[in-house]
């Protein structure tokens, strides 16, 4: 029996009716990942101990929401005893002591992890192709890239080979391969899920979440990542409340903010026609649409690209060959040692990152770049606040195209950079923002953006669902089948 | 951004750039810092910086013993140890 392009909530059914056991699913799993191996979606499986969970669940009578269910988790998690790369050569030799708070829960739930997946360098990226371990295939067409930095989990979902995968999202590195690969992608509100045990790149801005093929998935997902961890300080101690409830709610009524300053005019045509349509659909449901001032908005891609490299020098500083991952050979003294170790083990935009973090925090140019991104980044979160009093979700193309082909972005880093000028502003704010898919360009998927108030994640969630219940985006594949 | 710069960052940052990517990571950071140079375009004056979207005193816990001792478990992951310690080149002479 296929289990290609099956959801959470199907196989759930298939195994509640003994239409096929976990075990068959672990096992049609990584014939499917076998199958697509082209994709290179993943760097390291975990097949053995998948089998061996598959069977023991099997004869467990403690039945959890993601019992027996796959689930690809992107290499950036720490997973005891499973090698965890982060996407780079300093860690391809790395296995972790212990699982990341993330990680515990969805297998304490029952899922059954299968791989670890490909993804941009510590998750520095926007098409995959800054990977150690070569870039990722977008299923939707040849050479075409995933987007990043969680490209192998979005890709694996694309090709239907697991329901759901794990992502993070510092910048829009879940809600841009999201949208490239036709697939529903979540951020939750910063401090909602623990990230002890997710390798950090920029500590105020990462935040892990769920890549699945539907709203409700990421609901059932998102429902097992949340937990209050004591491990982690910035974890929310707020009510967790259960996603998946009132997902059927109306949104008549509705208010939806559409954006003044976004700048329409620097999108491919077919997005912003494909983004009016989906208002025009959203209003025949019984939204109403509201235009929001966001004035420093155009100020976030810069601003990010102070305080992302900031953080991201301090944080990878412990990449230093002393305690683990590979170590440089023959080093004549512990400086050389460090310099070596750090020049062969991290790629081009991890370095250019690190320096740019060293030089806006250095002496006499921090008040002048790292300080005054940060009031640029209060002066975004209080623009969101004062939208969120008139409106309730704020609504935009997630990116500016569909998926482009590998190597064409050229090689200037911003215009990669500005891949992510949609995504950005609701890290810097911290708050929840998804993307679902909302149309095809050329054959190609792209999403719609849905950015929520602080712990607002159940609306964005039901707003998300209402549009799935009555469009059929969600539901092509890449292969044309048109899912029913 | 000259190369003098970009030397004193790469010392701080403990990173070697070869010949080969020197001038062109030279030229991307430059580019790099001119992009975020917009930043001077809007006034902050008296705008408390936001470091984090969490504006709140971390969490306390009360103050008991919770990690275990596992150092064989963490020796066993270095590149290079010994039954107590990390190996690293000499330091003292």
């Amino acid at each position: 029996m296929s289990i290609q392009y099956k959801t959470i909530s199907e196989l759930r059914s298939m195994l509640d009716a003994k239409k096929i056991s976990s075990k068959e699913i672990v096992e049609e799993t990584f014939n499917l990942i076998e199958r697509n191996s082209d994709l290179n979606a993943f760097i390291t499986l975990n097949k053995d101990a998948a089998i061996a969970k598959s069977i023991e669940i099997e004869n467990s009578s403690v039945k959890s929401s993601l019992h027996g269910i796959p689930i690809a988790q992107k290499d950036l998690f720490c997973t005891k005893d499973l090698r965890t790369t982060c996407g780079s050569n300093i860690l391809s030799n790395f296995i972790p002591p212990y699982s990341a708070t993330v990680i515990e829960n969805l297998e304490n739930a029952g899922c059954i992890s299968v791989g670890k997946t490909n993804m941009d360098e510590f998750a520095m990226g926007s098409s995959n192709e800054t990977s150690f371990f070569g870039g990722v295939v977008n299923p939707w067409g040849d050479k075409l890239v995933p987007g990043g930095s969680s490209g192998g989990s979005a890709s694996a979902v694309a090709a239907g080979i697991v329901p759901a995968a794990t992502g993070t999202d510092t910048g829009g590195s879940i809600r841009q391969p999201a949208s490239l690969c036709g697939i529903t992608g979540l951020k939750p509100t910063y401090g909602r899920i623990s990230r002890w045990g997710m390798i950090a790149f920029a500590s105020s801005l990462d935040q892990a979440g769920p890549m699945a093929r539907t709203a409700e998935d990421c609901a059932i997902m998102l429902n097992e990542m949340c937990s209050h961890d004591t491990k982690d300080t910035t974890s929310l101690s707020e009510d967790i409340p259960d996603f998946t409830k009132e997902l059927n709610a109306s949104i008549k009524g509705l208010k939806i903010g559409i954006v003044k300053e976004f700048d329409m005019s620097k999108l491919d045509d077919n997005v912003v026609s494909i983004f009016e349509e989906s208002k025009k659909h959203y209003e025949s449901l019984g939204a109403e649409f509201v235009e929001v001032s966001l004035p420093n908005i155009s100020l976030s891609v810069p601003a990010y690209y102070v305080v992302a490299p900031a953080e991201c020098s301090s944080n990878l500083s412990r990449f230093d060959g002393v305690k683990f991952g590979q170590r440089s050979e023959n080093p004549i003294n512990l400086e050389e040692l460090y310099i070596k170790t750090r020049s062969e083990g991290f790629g081009d935009e991890v370095k250019r990152r690190i320096l740019i973090g060293s030089y806006v925090l250095s002496a006499g140019f921090y008040d002048a770049y790292y300080k005054k991104a940060q009031q640029v980044r209060r002066l975004i979160k209080n623009d969101f606040d004062s939208a969120f009093k008139e409106v309730d979700v704020i609504m935009s193309p997630t990116t500016r195209g569909a998926a482009f082909k590998a190597g064409s972005k050229g090689s200037d880093p911003i215009q990669m950079y500005l891949e992510d000028l949609f995504t950005i502003p609701a890290n810097l704010a911290g708050l929840p923002a998804m993307s679902i898919p909302n149309g095809m360009v050329d054959n190609k998927p792209i999403g719609l953006q849905l950015i929520g108030n602080f712990l607002d994640e159940k609306r964005i969630l039901q707003v998300a669902h209402s549009f799935q219940k009555s469009t059929d985006w969600h539901l092509k594949t890449p292969e044309g089948n048109k899912l029913s | 951004m000259d190369k003098k710069t970009v030397a004193n960052i790469a010392h701080l940052s403990r990173l070697k750039l070869n010949n080969e990517n020197e001038d062109r990571i030279t030229s991307d950071l430059e580019n790099i810092i001119k992009f975020v140079d917009q930043l001077n375009d809007v006034n902050v004056e008296d705008i408390a910086p936001l470091t984090s979207p969490l504006e709140k005193t971390a969490k306390t816990r009360s103050d008991e013993v919770t990690a275990r001792n596992r150092k064989d478990v963490f020796l066993d992951r270095a590149p290079k140890s010994n039954e107590d310690y990390f190996l690293v080149p000499r330091v003292v002479e």
